[in-house]
């Protein structure tokens, strides 16, 4: 199963990443290739974004189901896609260092399905640990900037 | 404008090759193996052109591996089979002997000096594999090449976002395709098609330390005051480069189908849709007017439907598709912008488009250049993979789909009742068991694999819903019109004598069988062998 996880460390408390990853609009926009997102209600959403996938680029639509909102540590959901054949999912986790450091984790799984499964799970083998890496660095380079503010 | 000669020089070589596809990567190899020092001059940043982009095949009459096979050929036979698909409509007849003479030389040469490898597909027979003269066998198949062969060269080669890599024999152009040997080839950076041809070519030049220059497109020729050609202006990161030819410049840049102004000027009918990478802008055509080339075919291209899955972008552009073998059918029809059918919808894919050329001079139109769609129902669809849909999995939301043919025609811009007018006479058809306006079931090409075209599986009433359409685009794989050239590859200038330095070869050059494509490998199969004349004659005029 193609996944990724990346960690960052982050000088701030864990109630700062937990009000930015709480609020779907903040990091939606962060994801690579975004496009836009729809919020249906507090825990489901629509996605659309453009996956770079190296020589290839591939708009899809997906949902977004939240099915654990843990204050102040983490954020779960898993992704069916609308518009291609696949399903996954992922999580935000903060772990607290100390009063202003912070353990940030994501991490996010995605397979394709259908007779061109075996085939869309090699290319996304490299595409979903790297689209995972790219949208924790781009949290918390959002998050570090908007506490600077 | 061609240059003059410099007061100095950047660099002195005997030979440039400019492009990286078929034609001119063996142009460069023959070249060198000749006691030439050849540099290549890629205009991309990706090695293969339209080559690595496709099938990879080449049509080789003769070829050693047929010979292999045990399938028996001769030159009468391919110069028969060749003259009865061209009719008279050849640019240079006798070009067709130098080729039938030569090719099989090329390939013969290539692997004694190259790893490039191929072998017969099974059961591949000819486009026109009724027609006197026809045999299996000359389209032949390049073998997996493994791409570590060729170290930091492989991230090099263009990828083919067409063909899965696997080979023709395995599925790669034909329906079946195995997604877990695709996987297992993709995990291992195995080749196959248009990509291993390439590979293979690149490991011939490296062996031979042939320099290919990247992101480096000839701009001028350089002339000398009686015209010959005696160098190039290269362009890398904005600064000239003049480079020294002693012998010659080989074009093999590509055709000029992404040139809108050159596509207007030149083709009997749009491109609009070109299915080859962005790069082929005549680049090497230019330069070759300019030097008082001659030119010939400049109306033909080889032509092509083309679809488009508007989520698939392929260098920052929608990618234009071969959109697969829906339209053979059996429950598909393709109707233009009046809703009404115009072709036979199974015929090769060169022969096809050029009903959207039609002119008809009754109602003073040209009723087939504009909106036409491919329109079938989910019997179809639930059977075969058309553009980049799955049987068994729903359509996208950018297939327009309907639960009536009105509604559908209300969808796509068509007249309802016309719309439904040509389904039901295709419904009344397919009940008859004859398509007695286009002769659909009744062309070779369109049950290659299954003895040729039938009722059984080429006509299906379209009637049950939901109903389906795509856009069916003016395509082309390159152009095929070009420099006129000689029996060596040389160009020829406007007066018939030829220009002393300059070569062509590939869709850089004129196309020797005009309007025809005579089989799988009708385009790679020329591109080579002239690319391989070419290398054995420059310098020696």
């Amino acid at each position: 199963m193609p996944a990724g996880t990346h960690t960052v460390v982050l000088p701030v408390g864990i109630e700062e990443i937990w009000n930015f990853v709480s609020e779907m609009n903040k990091w939606a926009p962060l994801v690579p290739g975004y496009i836009e997102h729809e919020i249906i209600n507090e825990n489901e959403s629509t996605w659309s974004f453009k996956g770079d996938l190296g020589f290839m680029k591939k708009t899809v639509k997906l949902k977004v189901d939240i099915t654990e909102w843990k204050e102040p540590t983490t954020v779960t959901f898993n992704l069916k896609g609308i518009s291609d054949n696949f399903k996954g999912g992922g999580y935000f986790e903060a772990e607290v260092i100390d009063a202003n450091t912070t353990k940030m984790t994501g991490n996010l799984d995605i397979t394709a399905g259908g007779a061109m499964g075996p085939m869309v799970n090699t290319i996304l083998k490299n595409f979903v640990p790297k689209t995972a890496e790219e949208l924790t660095i781009a949290v918390a380079e959002k998050i570090k900037e908007e506490v600077t503010v | 404008m061609p240059a003059k000669k410099p007061a100095k020089w950047d660099r002195e070589v005997d030979v440039v090759v400019l492009g990286t596809g078929g034609a001119a990567l063996v142009a460069a190899i023959t070249a060198h193996d000749q006691g030439s020092k050849v540099i290549v001059l890629e205009k991309t940043h990706q090695i293969g052109g339209t080559t690595a982009f496709s099938g990879g095949i080449p049509w080789i009459p003769m070829n050693r591996y047929m010979k292999e096979a045990g399938i028996e050929d001769s030159r009468e036979n391919a110069l028969k089979y060749i003259r009865r698909v061209t009719g008279d409509k050849v640019p240079d007849p006798k070009l067709l002997e130098v080729y039938v003479d030569n090719a099989y030389k090329m390939i013969d040469y290539l692997h004694d000096n190259t790893p490039l490898r191929f072998k017969v597909p099974e059961n591949y027979p000819e486009y026109y594999g009724y027609f006197e003269g026809t045999t299996t066998g000359r389209s032949i198949d390049p073998l997996p090449y493994d791409m570590n062969e060729i170290g930091e060269y492989g991230a090099l080669i263009r990828n083919n976002p067409t063909f899965p890599p696997l080979t023709l024999e395995e599925g790669g152009a034909k329906g079946g395709i195995d997604f877990g040997k695709v996987a297992e080839r993709m995990e291992n950076n195995i080749v196959t098609m248009g990509r291993s041809l390439t590979a293979s070519l690149v490991k011939g030049c490296l062996d031979r330390g042939i320099e290919i220059v990247m992101e480096t497109p000839g701009t001028e020729l350089v002339l000398s005051d009686e015209g010959d050609v005696i160098g190039i202006v290269a362009e890398h990161n904005g600064e000239k480069q003049y480079i020294a030819t002693s012998k010659g410049v080989i074009l093999g840049s590509g055709g000029f189908e992404w040139n809108k102004e050159l596509v207007k000027t030149f083709l009997k009918g749009a491109i609009t849709h070109p299915l080859s990478p962005w790069g082929n802008e005549g680049d090497g055509l230019i330069m070759a007017m300019e030097a008082g080339a001659a030119l010939g075919n400049m109306s033909e291209a080889w032509w092509y439907p083309a679809y488009q899955d508007p989520t698939f972008e392929y260098e920052d552009r929608v990618m234009n598709q071969l959109g697969g073998s829906g339209r053979f059918g059996p429950n598909s029809i393709i109707v233009n912008g009046k809703g009404k059918r115009f072709v036979h919808e199974g015929t090769t894919y060169n022969d096809l488009p050029k009903a959207f050329h039609h002119y008809d001079p009754v109602a003073v139109d040209w009723p087939n250049e504009k909106n036409n769609w491919m329109v079938f129902d989910q019997q179809l669809k639930d059977r075969t993979m058309i553009i980049t849909m799955m049987p068994g999995e729903e359509a996208p939301e950018w297939v327009p789909q309907a639960n009536s043919i009105k509604e559908l025609a209300e969808k796509i811009g068509l007249d309802p009742e016309a719309l439904e007018a040509t389904v039901n006479r295709w419904n009344e058809q397919v009940e008859a068991g004859e398509d007695t306006d286009f002769r659909r079931g009744t062309t070779f090409f369109e049950g290659l694999q299954s003895g040729g075209g039938s009722a059984k599986n080429n006509l299906g009433k379209i009637e049950k819903g939901p109903f389906y359409a795509v856009p069916v685009y003016f395509g082309a794989l390159g152009t095929n019109g070009g420099p006129r050239i000689d029996e060596n590859g040389q160009v020829l200038n406007l007066r018939g004598g030829k220009i002393k330095g300059l070569y062509a070869a590939g869709n850089a050059a004129m196309g020797i069988f005009g309007e025809s494509y005579l089989s799988a490998g009708g385009t790679i199969g020329p591109a080579m062998t002239f690319g391989y004349l070419a290398g054995l004659a420059i310098g020696k005029e």
